[in-house]
Order: structure tokens, then sequence, then C-alpha cells
């Protein structure tokens, strides 16, 4: 196995880890969440130097680009925006830990226990070994197309085989959204744009005075009967 | 495809040497594009408010970029007492590193630095990391002016990645590939002016692209991140100096990489009249001239707009992106389905052999049909987009008749 790889896997790795451990430690909530960014940063390269492109690209578009990108705006709306000082480890997190442990086991354990002889192959070998075995089916001769999991079957897979469950995701998602939107917009469904501070004063003067509540937030009319 | 663990070690040195070699060239290319852009954009928009803009330093003004980079070096490096001093410090390098990893697959003319199989999704995955830069610089800067500007510009990020994504979808439907490298040599077709911005499609997913690109550059009238009439000058507002060069260098970098993305995946790229009949070569240098022509044009309707549209209201920024841009754009894939089907297909759908004959590149009543077709399909939606958008009378509430906002 080529020196080069295994150096770069290596230091992959320790970014990976250290990163995630840090998001777990670390005391300031955003820096955990800056952390998280750069474990997910750490795993598209991992995937990267599997030549997994899509993934790897993927990783990066869905992962660090958006989820975190959410997780950190959700954090900053609705805590104080220091963020300092958070304890982020429970009394009993060695319970987590050991769960995590047994997790972690449960998927490697019999990994190594089939593939225990092929662990430090490269992406060449796979593809030998994929080169091979089409050779094989195709009765002896080497077929011109080999077949490599890349974007075109990920999207006939998805297409074809796993329709139904595609279908069944998108509509899930679907009805999360329009749940969100519901919650969210119930309060607004009175107010169409934000006034300025000038057209609230002027609105003041002329007698039409937006009921508020003891905190100061305004309190859309037909809320009753919205409820 | 290589597969660098079986080259060996001479042949790897070799590869380590090219790639040096190729980005050393994109990154001086990129800053030095940078350079230049700010010095076009202030003296075009000069022009257009009637002034003569930055014209002593040098011939015309060209170095006075040169010149303020120097000055922005020479000046004193400030972090705020009560800042995040390592946020604070690495989101310029997040901001820049975004944009630099973005050139590694774009294209300058025929010339391609690497052709990843992946390449328009590469690109708009590393500079979504754009986000996360403005966030950091946001927060990490310990001013309210600071975080709204962020929240801004990531609200902004975020809502106006999806059409843009989105208006990506037809030009792969028309290619029916992601490399970049296919996308701009499928274009050549028809004596190099097979340009995908030549069909109602693409015109649709171009006009919709450059809205969202514009928004996605920060270029007015989408600048509301850093809108200095309202929040000081937003995210960028306790950066000073070089940092606030190197956010500077980020932003139109950024803008010279949306002209490239632009003029490759609609206008052709390198593709033009004569450039497969003059060989390699001379072919090349004039794909890279037709090349920078597009993208300058381009930047050239960006300083157009920043001359003469006024920035939007966040809830209008909003609003557009939701409202009036995503149904249009996802119209246009569905057209788009519909016009590789009608100019594509042969087996798979009978019929259209019966009725148009076999697919060609000079099967133009094919063409004839899928331009009418997706022409109505597109005009329609943009007809009931606007209709449905159109505010009723009946809709204002009664805090704006009395404030007279009724027009």
């Amino acid at each position: 196995m080529n020196y080069v790889v295994l150096t770069i896997f290596f230091l992959l790795s320790a970014l990976t880890l250290g990163s995630g451990i840090m998001v777990v430690t670390v005391k300031n909530i955003i820096h955990a969440a800056l952390w998280l960014i750069s474990t997910f940063v750490g795993v598209a390269a991992l995937y990267m130097l599997m030549e997994a492109e899509f993934l790897a690209i993927v990783q990066v578009l869905v992962y660090a680009g958006a989820v975190s990108i959410l997780v950190l705006f959700a954090i900053m709306l609705t805590r104080q925006i220091t963020g300092t000082g958070t304890r982020q480890l429970h009394s009993r997190w060695w319970v987590a830990m050991l769960t995590a442990a047994a997790l972690f086991g449960g998927v490697i354990v019999p990994t190594v226990w089939q593939q225990g002889s092929s662990w430090d192959k490269t992406a060449s070998d796979a593809q030998a070994i994929l080169v091979q075995q089409a050779t094989e089916a195709n009765g002896g001769t080497r077929p011109e197309i080999i077949p490599v999991a890349g974007t075109e079957e990920l999207g006939a897979a998805l297409m074809g085989e796993y329709l139904l469950p595609f279908e069944v995701v998108s509509l899930l998602l679907t009805a999360a959204l329009i749940g969100a939107i519901l919650i969210a917009f119930e309060e607004r469904t009175r107010r169409r744009r934000v006034l300025t501070l000038a057209e609230e004063l002027a609105l003041r003067k002329r007698g039409i005075v937006e009921p508020h509540d003891e905190e100061g937030a305004v309190v859309p009319v037909d809320a009753e009967q919205a409820v | 495809m290589t597969y660098w663990p079986v080259i060996a070690v001479d042949a790897w040195i070799g590869l380590v040497l090219v790639s040096i070699i190729k980005v050393t060239l994109i990154l001086v290319g990129g800053s030095l594009g940078m350079m230049f852009l700010t010095w076009y954009e202030r003296r075009a928009i000069a022009y257009m408010q009637d002034r003569r803009g930055p014209n002593r330093v040098g011939p015309q003004g060209l170095l006075q970029p040169v010149s303020e980079a120097i000055k922005t070096m020479t000046k004193e490096d400030i972090t705020p007492l009560d800042a995040d001093r390592v946020v604070h410090f690495l989101a310029p390098v997040v901001m820049l590193g975004a944009t630099v990893l973005a050139f590694a697959v774009i294209p300058w003319g025929n010339l391609f630095p690497s052709s990843l199989r992946v390449g328009v999704l590469f690109i708009f995955a590393v500079t979504g990391l754009h986000t996360v830069g403005m966030l950091m610089a946001g927060w990490g800067s310990n001013n309210k002016f600071a975080l709204l500007g962020g929240m801004r510009g990531v609200a902004q990020m975020v809502s106006y990645e999806i059409p843009l994504l989105m208006a990506l979808l037809p030009i792969i439907l028309l290619s029916g590939s992601l490399s970049l490298t296919d996308i701009v040599t499928r274009q050549g077709d028809w004596y190099g002016f097979g340009w995908y911005v030549f069909s109602p499609v693409g015109l649709t997913a171009f006009i919709t692209f450059f809205i969202a690109a514009l928004a996605e550059g920060e270029r007015t009238p989408f600048d509301i991140p850093e809108a200095d009439s309202e929040i000081v000058a937003g995210y960028l507002t306790e950066y000073g100096g070089m940092k606030f060069a190197v956010f500077y260098l980020s932003n139109y970098m950024t803008n010279l990489a949306l002209c490239f993305i632009m003029a490759s995946l609609f206008l052709g790229g390198g593709n033009g009249p004569g450039v497969t009949a003059l060989g390699t070569v001379l072919g090349g240098l004039l794909s890279l001239v037709y090349f920078f022509i597009k993208a300058l044009a381009l930047f050239f309707l960006m300083v157009l707009i920043r001359g003469t549209v006024p920035r939007l209201r966040v809830d209008q920024l909003m609003g557009f992106a939701w409202k009036f841009l995503l149904p249009i754009v996802l119209v246009n894939v569905f057209s788009t389905a519909i016009w590789v089907a009608i100019t594509r297909w042969g087996p798979q759908a009978q019929i259209f052999t019966d009725w148009f004959g076999e697919p060609a590149s000079d099967n133009y009543l094919r063409y004839g049909v899928a331009i009418v077709v997706t022409l109505i399909i597109n005009l329609l939606a943009v007809y009931a987009v606007m209709r449905i958008n159109r505010r009723q009378p009946s809709d204002l509430t009664e805090e704006e008749i009395a404030l007279g906002l009724a027009g």
C-alpha cells in the first residue's frame, strides 16, 4: 500500500476525529458548531480519498454547506448570542460513550471478520477487482464499460429500483415543510409586511395602534379565530 | 482518470510539479482578474454617473488597484478587544478558501484546469462554504451590525442557492453531464454557435441564474448583507487593513467565478466561429479571447445594474426568491424535459418520429416544434407568476391604506 495515501488517510482521520472530539467537549456552543463543519469536511475528504467524488461533493454541499449553516443559524436565533459557558457533558457521559463504542464495534467487527484480508485495498485494487469480476461475468473477455457506482448509476438506482422509498421520503419532507410554514405563518397572517419605525409613528399619530402584549410583541387581532 | 497509487515516483513528482504550476497560474490569474475588475467597475460606474473615476495611477488609472493593495498591506491590523480572536481571524480565510477552491474546475476558454466528473456540483458545494465565513465574520466580530449583516447574508445565500441550483438543472439535462468539460465541448455545434442560451429553456435558465448569481455574489440590488446605509458595512464592519482586502478579494473573485461559470454554461465558454478550424494552439488562444469577451460582457451587465437599480428591502428579497424565481425555474425544468424529449427521443417515443422524422442535429422541424412548445410553456409560466404575485386592492391591510401605501 502506498505510503503517501496512508499518510494522507491518517492525517484526514486525525482531523476528522479531533474535530469530532472538539464538537462534544468545547464550552462555546458556536465553536462546537464550527468544529462540526470541520468534521464534515474531513469526512468529505475521506470520501474523496476513496475516489467517491460525487459522495464527497454531496457531503460538502448538504452537510458542511447547508445543515451546519442551519444549525448555526438556529443557535444564533434562539440562544443568547454569546453562547459561552454551556456545559456540554452530561454527568453520565460514559453511558453514551459505551453505547457509541458498542455501536461502532457492532459495525466494525463483522466487517473485519468478513473482509479482514482485504482491509488495505486501495481504489485501484478495487478497480482491478471490478474489472476481474466484470470479465468473468462477460465470459473471459474484458467488457468495454466497467460498472463503477458513479453519478449515473446512483441516479438510475434512485429513479428505478428505489423509486418508492425516494418518493416516500420526498413526500415526508414536503409534509414537514408545509407543517413548518403553517406553524411559522399563523402568527403573521394579518401582518403583510414589516413596518419601518417612521410608518409605525405615522400610524400612532393617526390613532391606529397595534395591540401589543407585555413584552412588546405584536398580537394579531384575529389570532383567536385562527386557532 | 489516474490512479496515483500505481504511479512511479518520478511520474508522481511530475504530477505535483504540474499541479503547482496550474495552481500558481490560477491564483495569479484570479488575483489579477480581481484587481482588473475593481478598476473596471469603478471606471464604468464613474462614466455612468458622469464622473471620471480613478485615472491618475498608471495609464488610465490601471495601476490604481496596485497602489490600493500596498495601502491595505501597510495598514495596522486591528482586532476588537472583545472579539473572538480565532474566529475573527479565520473568517476571511474561509471566505477566500471557498472562492479559490471553485477556480480548480472553472475552465478558461477551452483550457480546463482539472476535469472533475462532477465539476458543476463541486463549484456550488465549495462556494456554499462562503456562508460559513460570513457567519464567522458576523459572530466573531462581537458587533451588532456585523451580526445583523452576517444573518442577512446567510438568509440571502440560503434562499438564492435554491433557484441558482435549480436554474442549472436544465443545462445538466441538455448536456447529460455534470462535467464542465463536457458541457463546454457540447456547445461547439453549429459552427461554434450551439450555445445553450439560444434555446428558450436555456434563455430562461440563463436569466434566472443571472439574477440568483447577483444575489450569491452580493451585487446590487442584492447587496443587503453590507448595506452601508442601514447596517454600517454588515459583517465587514470590524475588519480593516489586509483582512478587509481579503474579503474584497474573495468577493470580487466570486463575481469573476460567477461570470466565468455563466459564460461556460450558457454562452458556450470558449466556443465561437473559427475555434475548431484554427487548430489546437491558435484556436485555443482564440477561445480565450472569446471567453474573456463573454465574461467581461456579463460583468459589465452587473456593473450596469449596480449603476441603475436601487437596493431591495429584506422582505422583498425573500419574496422575490420564493414567489417569483423558484416557480419559474421549476417550470423551466419541466419544459427542458419536453425539449429533450422532442429533440432527442427516437425509439423511446415512436410517435415523435412518426410526426417529425428521425432525431438529428439537422432535423429543423423537431427543433422548431420544441422551440414553439417550450417558449409557450415558459411565457405562460412567467405570466401566471406575475399575475399571482400582483397584489389585489383587497389584500391591503388597513394600516397600509392609512399610510397611503396602496400603490
